[in-house]
Parts: C-alpha cells; sequence; structure tokens
C-alpha cells in the first residue's frame, strides 16, 4: 500500500513539474514588449503563416532564449546535484563552490585574446575554455576539501576562490578594449539574452549528452552518497565515480557560463526543491526531476527578469537569488547541528 | 583437510600510507566459523578488517577464500562474496529502512538499480530474519541505534555473502540489543554456514560467541586460538596491559574473574 502510494507521489510531483515547464515555455515566447498571442506561437510551431515581425519574433529571440533557459537551467540543477553528492554536502553547487567564477575568468580571458587578434569565437571554443576555468576551480576545491572537513569551511574556501576569480575578472575587464566591455559586462552579470538559434543546437547536444551519461552513473551514485565505505563494499569502482562527477558537473556549469554566463543558486537550490516534492532522495528520480525543476527554475527567473522593470532588463542572477538564496538559508538552519 | 579451511590469510601485512601496521598475519578458519578480533584500542582491529574488505589495499601478503583469491578478484566478485558493516558515518535523507537494506541487492541489480519481484522477496526475508519488518517504512535517521545496527545487518544479510564483516557491531547497544544481535548472528552461523569475522570491545560476548580469536597488540598479530585458549587471566592481563594493583584490588578479582570463567 505503502508502495503505491510513493508511486502516485513520484507521478504527481513529475506532472507537476511537466506541466510548469510546459506553461512557462509558452509564457516565455508570448510575454515580452512586443505580445504575441498563444495562437500565433501554435501556428508558428505547426508551420502554418504568422505575420514575419511576429516569426522573427518568434524564431530569432524568444524560441532561443526559452530553450536556453530550459536547457542551461537544467544543466545547472543538474551540475549542482552532481556536486551535492560528490562533496555530500547540501550547500554545494556550482557558483558557492566558485566553479562558475572560474569559468567566467577563462571565458573572460578567451574573449579578449579574440578581441586582439580579431579572431571569431565559436561556441565549442566558449565551452572548452569555460571548461578549463571550471577544472582548475575544482581542483582548488578538492585541494581544500582534502583539509577542511566541516561543510561550511568547504563553501567558505569555495566562495573566495570565486572572489579572486572575480576580482581577476573584473581585472581583466577594466583594461581590455571600450568596445567589447559593454559585451562582456552584460554578460558577466549572467544573462540569457542575445543567444542564437546555433548556440542552442550546440548546448543541446553537451546538456543532453550530460543528462544520459548522468542518468547512467545513477545507481553508483546512489550507493556513494550513504558513504563511500558503503559503495566500495557493494562493488562500486569509487575513484572512477569520482573522476565522473568531477568531469560531468564541470562540463555542465561550464556549458552554462559559456552562453550565459555565472547564474547563482539554481544549482544549489533546486536539489532541495525538488527533493521535498519527490519525498525521495533516489537519484534514478532526482536526476530527471532536477533538470526539469532547474529548466522550471530558470524558464520563471528569466520572465521576471525581462518583465518586471521593462523595458530595463534585471541579471538573471538577481532573480534566481530571490528565490535561490531563502531556500539554501532554510537547509542550513534545519541542519545547523552538522554545518 | 585444506578444503576445511575456507578463510585464509598469508602474510598479511596491513597499515596506512604505506607504513605496516601489523606484520605477517597467517591464519586460516573454517568455513561458518566466527572469528573475533580482540585488543586494546587502537591496536589496529579495524585496520585489519578494513583491509580483509579491501576498503584499505593490503601493503603485503595473499587472502583466500576457499579457492578465491580475495586480492585479486574483482570489485563485483567481492561483493557477491562478502558483506561488509563498517563505523562509518552513514548519509541516508529522506530513505526507509526498507531502502538501506534494499542496497544489498546492488550487486545483483542491472544498469539501473531497479529491484525484480525476487529481490524484493529477499529484502523482505532479511528484514523478517533479523526481526526489522516494523520498521520498514520507517525513516532510517528515526531509528535507534540498536535497530541501525540491525538494518544494517539486514542489508548485509541480502547481500548473500558467504563471509561477513562486522567492526564493533555491538558497541553503542544496550544489553538487550547486544544479545539480540549476537543471537541473530548465531542463528545465521548455524543456518546459512555464514562466516563471521568481527571486532568486539566485551570479552564476555566475544569469549561466548566466538570459535576462534585474534588477539591484536604491537606489530604482529599477538595470538590466534580458541575462546579457551585465549581467556586465561595472565595472558588477558598482559594483552591489555592491566596493572599489578588493579588485578589485585577487589573490583579487579571480581570483575576478571565474571569474563575468565
Amino acid at each position: 500500500m505503502d508502495k503505491k502510494k510513493r508511486r502516485r507521489r513520484y507521478g504527481t510531483a513529475f506532472a507537476v513539474l511537466v506541466v510548469l515547464l510546459v506553461v512557462l515555455f509558452i509564457s516565455n515566447i508570448c510575454i515580452g514588449s512586443v505580445p504575441v498571442s498563444f495562437l500565433e506561437v501554435k501556428d508558428y510551431f505547426l508551420g502554418r503563416n504568422v505575420p514575419e515581425v511576429t516569426a522573427g519574433i518568434i524564431g530569432k529571440i524568444r524560441l532561443p532564449r526559452a530553450l536556453a533557459s530550459l536547457l542551461l537551467g537544467g544543466a545547472l540543477a543538474l551540475s549542482g546535484y552532481l556536486l551535492q553528492s560528490f562533496f555530500r554536502n547540501p550547500i554545494a553547487g556550482p557558483f558557492v563552490l566558485g566553479i562558475s567564477s572560474g569559468a567566467k575568468l577563462a571565458v573572460a580571458v578567451l574573449m579578449i585574446l579574440s578581441l586582439k587578434k580579431a579572431m571569431q569565437l565559436s561556441s565549442l571554443m566558449m565551452i572548452t575554455a569555460a571548461f578549463v576555468g571550471a577544472i582548475l576551480s575544482m581542483a582548488f576545491v578538492l585541494a581544500m576539501s582534502k583539509r577542511v572537513s566541516k561543510m561550511s569551511a568547504l563553501i567558505v574556501s569555495g566562495v573566495m576562490i570565486g572572489y579572486i576569480c572575480s576580482a581577476i575578472t573584473d581585472f581583466i575587464v577594466t583594461f581590455a578594449e571600450d568596445s567589447q566591455i559593454v559585451n562582456l559586462h552584460n554578460w558577466s552579470r549572467g544573462s540569457f539574452s542575445g543567444i542564437n538559434m546555433a548556440n542552442v543546437q550546440v548546448m543541446a547536444v553537451v546538456v543532453i549528452c550530460g543528462l544520459l551519461l548522468v542518468f547512467f552513473l545513477a545507481k553508483p551514485i546512489g550507493a556513494y552518497e550513504i558513504s563511500e565505505v558503503t559503495a566500495k563494499s557493494l562493488g562500486v569502482n569509487v575513484p572512477f565515480l569520482k573522476v565522473s562527477l568531477v568531469i560531468l558537473s564541470s562540463i555542465l556549469s561550464a556549458c552554462v557560463v559559456a552562453f550565459a554566463g555565472p547564474v547563482s543558486f539554481v544549482g544549489v537550490a533546486t536539489p532541495h526543491m525538488v527533493k521535498r516534492l519527490l519525498g525521495s532522495s533516489k537519484p534514478i528520480l532526482m536526476i530527471p526531476a532536477c533538470f526539469l525543476g532547474g529548466a522550471v527554475f530558470c524558464l520563471l527567473s528569466d520572465l521576471i527578469a525581462r518583465m518586471v522593470f521593462s523595458p530595463t532588463e534585471l541579471s538573471i542572477s538577481t532573480v534566481t537569488a530571490v528565490f535561490g538564496a531563502p531556500v539554501v538559508l532554510i537547509v542550513m538552519a534545519k541542519r545547523r547541528k552538522e554545518v | 583437510m585444506e578444503q576445511n579451511y575456507e578463510f585464509k590469510l598469508d602474510k598479511l601485512t596491513v597499515g596506512y600510507d604505506g607504513k605496516p601496521l601489523i606484520r605477517d598475519i597467517t591464519l586460516s578458519l573454517e568455513k561458518g566459523r566466527i572469528m573475533t578480533l580482540i585488543g586494546p584500542n587502537g591496536a589496529g582491529k579495524s585496520t585489519i578488517l578494513k583491509s580483509i574488505a579491501r576498503q584499505l589495499s593490503a601493503l603485503g601478503g595473499r587472502m583466500y577464500f576457499g579457492e578465491k583469491d580475495l586480492v585479486s578478484c574483482s570489485r563485483e566478485e567481492l561483493a557477491k562474496t562478502m558483506a561488509v558493516v563498517l563505523t562509518d558515518r552513514l548519509h541516508t535523507e529522506l530513505m526507509t529502512c526498507r531502502d538501506v537494506v534494499a542496497f544489498g541487492r546492488y550487486p545483483y541489480t542491472g544498469r539501473f538499480g531497479l529491484l525484480s519481484a525476487e529481490d524484493e522477496e529477499k529484502i523482505e526475508r532479511a528484514m523478517k530474519l533479523v526481526h526489522v519488518q516494523e520498521l520498514s517504512e520507517k525513516d532510517y535517521g528515526r531509528i535507534s541505534d540498536g535497530q541501525r545496527q540491525r538494518v544494517l545487518l539486514a542489508r548485509a544479510i541480502c547481500q548473500e555473502p558467504e563471509l561477513l564483516i562486522l567492526d564493533e557491531p555491538t558497541s553503542y547497544l544496550d544489553i538487550k540489543y547486544k544479545l539480540e544481535f549476537l543471537s541473530i548472528l548465531l542463528k545465521l552461523q548455524r543456518e546459512r554456514n555464514l562466516t563471521v569475522i568481527m571486532s568486539l570491545h566485551e570479552l564476555e560476548l566475544a569469549s561466548r560467541v566466538s570459535d576462534r580469536i585474534l588477539c591484536v597488540k604491537g606489530e604482529f598479530a599477538d595470538r590466534y586460538g580458541t575462546a579457551e585458549e585465549i581467556f586465561q587471566k595472565e595472558y588477558i592481563c598482559q594483552l591489555f596491559e592491566i596493572p599489578d594493583e588493579l588485578q589485585k584490588s577487589d573490583l579487579g578479582k571480581g570483575i576478571l574473574s565474571s569474563i575468565l570463567t
């Protein structure tokens, strides 16, 4: 009987996430400085005739932006989930551990170098640079985690690494040539604007491959979350799993930084929210739920960022922090004994 | 003659970071017997258990279980041969006791770890065997230490091992749970011919349940034998370095004689 009840709860949770995702996705396309009606959106997707201006707004601006929010939001939440599993630390995430800032620094350097040499930047180059930056930050965090045993100390060292990387980024931006500064500045605050369909294709490949690979790790992640000894005694290849977790979480958060800049709190907060929604921490459920939850979170945040003070746009992190930071505080307050 | 000795250590040397702590442990244990490690705190009982469980890599020597070489067999094979309950802290957020027990089926399930009807039945039976079926749906984080220890034993049982490794399984249990736990172990030994290797702090319990005792102290394993051979007053006092005046005091005499009957 309990089993049936639990199945029903999982079903409900996923239904809620999917419905929210669809509703928010359509809202993101409809709502904006030029409103587009739902019927027009429907016609656009069914390949019927829509006014050229409307088609342009949907196809060139809103659709890629909504798709980017969906994919990158999912990637962030997944990356956060992997980091929390890896460190068994409920307040770990790509932004708090300084991994996003490391990726940001690497991308900023690449952008300025390319400007100097007048070279065209491809999406793949951006992702690679972000990945290198993310892995370097991760290496620092890992080195620190060997020296500090407390969860809070690990987070503090991550935040410090983040500050150092941001300071260096600011320094570089200050001395960069004028024309690029505006672009760099906008991006370095985090935003889903200015993403085109070609970008979306690249991120879709990276994020969906990442998601599938994480899926295949669901079983060992479950054992590893309990304890390393347990995982080993059940036959898990622990060193391989650890390397996989580090690399996958870095790729996922690097992909976000490369296209949207650093986005805070989605990675930390989403896993907790979906865990409460599901009432379970089983990875096989958490992985898809985190992806959906992160997508919902970012779609909603981007909608708010665009709309609340329209035509002025807020940076995406401003909105995600408002929702995400309280979640982190609640989690910390609940576990104050352990932290 | 040889075949009776299922578990064998041949010059096993254990330690951390390449530094040997205890050298050249050589012993054999028949299948279906219980071996207990005793010795003073910090002597290296856990280190030996961790090395047998391959949580620590052995610094030298061989380990066999029957024909199987425990040092070189695959992770999967080891997990099907040996179940381990050590004293590490577990993170079990939102997990029911049943979820925790179900991890025992890990070596047998497929790529995504989905449980078959057969797995479910084995989980059920293991929980019944150690009397935790009524905890099935309870949150593992909210049960007592005694209950936890039994849930972990159920996990180990449904892993269907031939060899069970336990590190101080009774340390935090009150006397009722200690007795209950050990009586379940004896039942497993009888019914499933399970070989058990564990460490115990309580000498009076060790002397009652063990077929063989390994005394751990200093650079080499000090002694290996039956309870009668080991539990001699002189030897125990020497093993734990109990000073003369304590041995001769009324308190010391009383307690020692109650352990060493």
